[in-house]
């Protein structure tokens, strides 16, 4: 029987691993997976909420929503990286310390 | 016949405007601020014309016009402090403004010719017309501080004119001896202000006349001398300043470093006429003061020692300047007798006379130019028969030299006849008089000799200075040379004067017009002024605005017909010793100058203790420097000095820079330590701050995720305690 604590498990460890990348890696592209990866865990969250505590449908939307906004997210976080690689040429994170172009 | 103010304006704003033009404006055209001048001098002889002759025609002493506007008024509660000016114009003042005008004109043409080849011709040309503007508004004066300040400012044009050629040596310091000599009469007329301002409370001939009329000035004491007098005295010193009487005389020889012109101008139609003026008009005051007699010795003194001093000249225009302090003092002595209308007789005709002579001196110092040091000659001893080679000139002098040395028919005659003719008069009345009535006679003696030397010496004999004298060009006559000396000469006749050719006493031959002079200059009957009220002044175009008015003056002498008698009787005899002692003096000068009968040299050799006093001005000059200013005054400045630098300047204002800088000390100090630290602590506080600031806004994005986790983190560890 897989319980909801195993779900938890799951998305507890998916969004540490989300934060890891996030924090450790040098290369936004790498941030902007890991920040997939911490959506995907909240999506998972609120599956595993509305199966287990709620019993309907809420969570399931909410989960739909988030895939949503990351695929926008996503797309717009590629686009931003496009415009700064165009402009640097590189795409390292520490080199996009200034508001200014 | 009524007036606007645009019939009087003129004669004294086209001059100055001719300067303010000239001045500031068109320096550089040369030629055309010439013609302003002379223009703008011309136009404003057409209106004094026809103000003189409306006043001739009017024909009584009687017609004035007064106009005022209030210049300030700050009179509070029981306090009056008012200050009017304005213009006062009678016969007297229409005279003058005639007499100025027509003289500067001839003069601003004559400098045309003089003045041509020099560099500064049209310098020149502004400080002549701001002296002729001063003069006439000094003239139209109503008042004596307005008469105060057109004086100044004469005073100021005078010192221009004489420091003219100021590369020379000796002009700077004359121009200032003229200035500074003139001041010590200044300062004093400037009490005298004060005085009669303390007494009237207006500087108004009107209200001082009214005053004395009112007995406003009886029983004033101050300085232990009553108030009249001392006002007068010190009117009086203004006018022996100005005038170059006695004891201030010393600047006019001096004078002579300006351009010939401008002496023409000074001392003829301006600067000494200036002072005369004056005393004529305060002549009231004078009267109410009794210092008649004092101004009577004044005038003598100078019209006798001035005349011995120019017995010894070799300079011509020194010789005219002598005579120049000789007729001044003629003109004084004539106030000082009571010979109010001589006086001012004298002052027209001397005018006249003096401005040709200059003008004619000028002329003769202009053609003779000695051709090894490039320099004009002014030495009689180099000239000698010039009559042959400037027939012009010499015609115009002589007419002027027959004028000032007495002759009859001319205008000198006639009015220092009467001059004298009243001294006499006094002087049968009280014996003091004699004085100053045989210094008087004696000086028009030397008047005559000198004058007559002069002109023996230079346009006379044989060329002494054969070279300067072949190198001299026969005169023609030119519009600008010969044309005013003629026209001045002209004036020098007596008719133009006096009915009777000859003078006082003698059959008249024309009708009473024709003693206009002795008819409309009378001597101001005070009580007349009593009721006299003023006008203001209105700029309105209407004929209204400035018209005649007529006193209720009574001309009618009362002198009863034993008296009337008594006053021909004495200028009869007046005429004759005049006559007398002018043609004794000529015949003297014929002797020892014409003829050579007589060695001059034998009198230098006989008398040369008093040759030298009188080569050397009878010391004065020498006496003012050397004893008054070096022993006295340059002592006195030493004291000042020392009390001014030693005492002043070391401890006072030393000593407030000293504390001055003590505090400066101290301040600095609590400036930089206490204020300046706490304002830097202020800004090392937020520097510090900024630095912790600064290192977490590292603009690392990741550096941001790691704060928002630990924040939220601890949030959610403090909610879970």
């Amino acid at each position: 029987m897989v319980s909801l604590s195993s779900y938890l498990f799951i998305s507890f460890a998916l969004f540490i691993s989300g934060l890891a990348v996030m924090i450790a890696r040098k290369n936004i592209i790498a941030i902007l997976l890991g920040i997939e990866l911490i959506l995907n865990s909240a999506a998972l969250n609120f599956a595993a909420y509305a199966r287990f505590v709620n019993q309907n449908i809420d969570g399931h939307l909410m989960s739909l929503f988030i895939i949503v906004i990351a695929a926008a997210e996503a797309a717009v976080g590629l686009a931003i990286v496009i415009r700064f690689f165009q402009i640097k040429e590189t795409i390292h994170i520490d080199d996009a310390t200034q508001l200014q172009a | 016949m009524d007036y606007t103010i645009w019939n009087v304006a003129p004669i004294v704003l086209l001059p100055f405007f001719a300067f303010v033009i000239n001045a500031f404006i068109v320096k550089r055209f040369t030629s055309l601020a010439v013609l302003i001048s002379c223009g703008s001098i011309l136009g404003s002889f057409f209106f004094a014309a026809k103000i003189f002759f409306d006043f001739i025609n009017k024909f009584s002493e009687n017609y004035y016009i007064h106009k005022t506007f209030t210049w300030f008024d700050l009179s509070y509660a029981n306090m009056p402090f008012k200050m009017d000016m304005g213009i006062y114009i009678d016969n007297m003042t229409a005279t003058m403004l005639f007499m100025v005008t027509g003289v500067a004109f001839l003069i601003h043409v004559f400098s045309t010719y003089y003045m041509k080849e020099d560099k500064r011709y049209g310098r020149f040309f502004v400080y002549l017309s701001l002296f002729t503007s001063a003069m006439l508004a000094l003239v139209l004066s109503e008042n004596l501080i307005s008469v105060f300040i057109f004086w100044e400012l004469m005073g100021f044009c005078s010192y221009s004119l004489i420091g003219f050629y100021y590369e020379k040596e000796g002009a700077g310091n004359a121009s200032m001896k003229a200035f500074m000599t003139t001041r010590v009469g200044d300062v004093f007329f400037l009490f005298g202000i004060i005085a009669i301002w303390s007494v009237v409370g207006s500087v108004s001939f009107v209200d001082i006349y009214a005053a004395i009329a009112a007995g406003k000035f009886s029983g004033l004491l101050a300085l232990g001398l009553p108030l009249a007098t001392l006002a007068a005295i010190c009117v009086f010193l203004g006018t022996v300043g100005k005038s170059a009487q006695f004891p201030l005389q010393v600047w006019l020889p001096d004078a002579m470093f300006g351009p010939t012109p401008c002496s023409a101008l000074i001392h003829a139609a301006t600067m000494v006429a200036a002072g005369v003026y004056l005393s004529l008009r305060c002549y009231p005051l004078m009267e109410v003061g009794e210092i008649t007699y004092a101004i009577s010795i004044i005038g003598g003194i100078t019209a006798f020692g001035a005349a011995t001093i120019a017995l010894v000249q070799t300079d011509i225009k020194a010789v005219l300047a002598y005579s120049t302090i000789s007729q001044l003092g003629y003109m004084v002595l004539g106030v000082g007798v009571g010979s109010y209308n001589a006086a001012f007789m004298h002052l027209i005709t001397h005018a006249v006379f003096k401005a040709c002579l200059f003008l004619s001196a000028g002329s003769v110092i202009h053609s003779l130019h000695d051709h090894h040091t490039h320099a004009h000659v002014q030495e009689m001893p180099r000239m000698g028969g010039l009559r042959h080679k400037m027939p012009y000139t010499f015609l115009a002098m002589l007419c002027c030299t027959f004028a000032i040395a007495g002759i009859p028919f001319f205008s000198g005659f006639v009015s220092k006849d009467r001059i004298l003719g009243d001294a006499l008069l006094m002087a049968t009345h009280s014996k003091w008089y004699w004085i100053p009535t045989i210094l008087g006679f004696a000086g028009a003696f030397l008047t005559a000799f000198y004058m007559f030397r002069m002109m023996f010496l230079t346009f006379f004999g044989e060329p002494r200075d054969k070279d300067l004298y072949d190198h001299t060009k026969k005169e023609k006559i030119s519009w600008n040379r010969n044309i005013p000396l003629l026209i001045l000469s002209v004036f020098t006749l007596g008719l133009f004067y006096a009915g009777s050719l000859t003078g006082q006493g003698f059959a008249k031959v024309a009708g009473e017009r024709y003693e206009w002079f002795q008819t409309l200059i009378t001597k101001p009957v005070v009580s007349e002024f009593s009721s006299r009220t003023k006008q203001a002044f209105s700029f309105s175009s209407t004929p209204s605005g400035l018209n005649f008015e007529k006193s209720q003056y009574d001309s009618s002498h009362g002198l009863s017909e034993k008296e009337a008698h008594h006053v021909h009787t004495v200028h009869h005899i007046g005429a004759l010793v005049s006559i007398v002692i002018a043609f004794s003096g000529v015949f003297l000068a014929a002797m020892m100058y014409l003829w050579r009968k007589w060695n001059p040299g034998f009198w230098v050799n006989t008398f040369s203790g008093w040759y030298r006093a009188l080569q050397n001005k009878y010391y004065m000059d020498d006496l003012y420097i050397k004893v008054l200013i070096q022993k006295g005054l340059l002592k006195l400045n030493n004291v000042l000095a020392f009390i001014d630098m030693g005492i002043y300047d070391r401890y006072i204002v030393d000593g407030t820079a000293f504390m001055n800088r003590v505090f400066f000390t101290v301040a600095k100090t609590t400036d930089d330590v206490i204020v300046d630290g706490s304002v830097d602590l202020t800004g090392k506080s937020v520097k510090a701050f900024n630095v912790i600031l600064r290192t977490i806004q590292s603009g690392k994005i990741q550096v941001y995720f790691i704060m928002i986790i630990l924040v939220l983190t601890g949030y959610i560890w403090k909610l879970s305690l």
